[in-house]
């Protein structure tokens, strides 16, 4: 039960961060040079995590604990 | 918002980023490249970690392995991960927010987004912390618990080595150090944070997904 509710709430958190970081990297598409490419990779893996938590959450990964 | 008006800002971000001396640009643009290749390094440092730990994966029948006294290890407590692991993601989100709110001349919203990645960066250790405290491994009983301390450990000190670097760059901030041109730290900073972020994607889905 508890678990259930953590997952919950992760998977909340997961959506907020997951958005907001997509949206970020949508604005600062056009944006050149070293340090914003850099930033935009980061910010694209930093959504692939959230994408991992979600799936998480619903038992796709992490063997369903 | 509008592509043009997206469009405009970065103009008006670049203008002022191209602003400064030729002599800042070229070191700027030297130590930006200084700051890449010791990212790089630490990736590599990472990497030796990860492939010994999936050496040592692959050399037992089973995972998480079974004891010399027969127990079976249970798996890593998945659902407190995923909070543990948003809160860093956060943090990395509210990063990006501080660096932009500098980049377009918001000092105050730069203040608030830098205090919220500092306490979600605090957030994320204590919750490491407590997971170390209720972690069904012990650092010398297996090769799990080895590995997850260790690599859980050197992240959570870079985690560490960053709170304090962010809250460095607040009081710098704060102090005048930067301006709205001259602001390579900020960047150095929020490249650091983001790369801990990431480093944590892969570690989460190596001891707690995979």
């Amino acid at each position: 039960m508890a678990s259930n509710i953590e997952k919950g709430i992760a998977f909340v958190l997961a959506i907020v961060v997951g958005g907001t970081t997509s949206f970020q990297l949508y604005k600062d598409w056009g944006t050149s040079g070293l340090d914003n490419n850099v930033t935009k990779l980061l910010l694209g893996l930093m959504a692939f995590g959230c994408v991992l938590v979600i799936l998480a959450c619903f038992g796709v990964l992490g063997g369903g604990a | 918002m509008a592509v043009s008006a997206i469009n405009a800002s970065h103009e008006a971000v670049h203008a002022r980023y191209e602003a400064v001396d030729s002599l800042y640009r070229e070191t700027r643009d030297i130590r930006l490249l200084g700051f890449v290749l010791f990212l790089c390094s630490d990736v590599v440092l990472f990497s030796m970690f990860i492939f010994a730990y999936l050496y040592l994966r692959n050399s037992v029948p089973n995972w998480p392995p079974i004891t010399k006294g027969g127990v079976q290890l249970p798996r890593f407590d998945v659902a407190f991960a995923c909070i543990n692991s948003c809160v860093l993601f956060g943090s990395g989100a509210t990063m990006h927010f501080a660096m932009e709110s500098w980049k377009h001349l918001n000092k105050a919203a730069f203040n608030l987004w830098m205090i919220a990645t500092i306490a979600l960066g605090i957030g994320f250790l204590s919750g490491q912390a407590y997971e170390y405290q209720h972690v069904p491994v012990t650092w010398t009983g297996s090769t799990m618990g080895a590995s997850f301390f260790t690599l859980t450990g050197m992240h959570g000190f870079h985690v560490f080595i960053g709170v304090i670097y962010l809250i460095t760059l607040y009081i710098q901030a704060n102090r005048g150090v930067y301006t709205g041109s001259k602001y390579f730290g900020l960047t150095a900073g929020t490249l650091y944070w983001h790369f801990v972020d990431v480093i944590w994607v892969a570690l989460f889905y190596l001891f707690y997904l995979m």
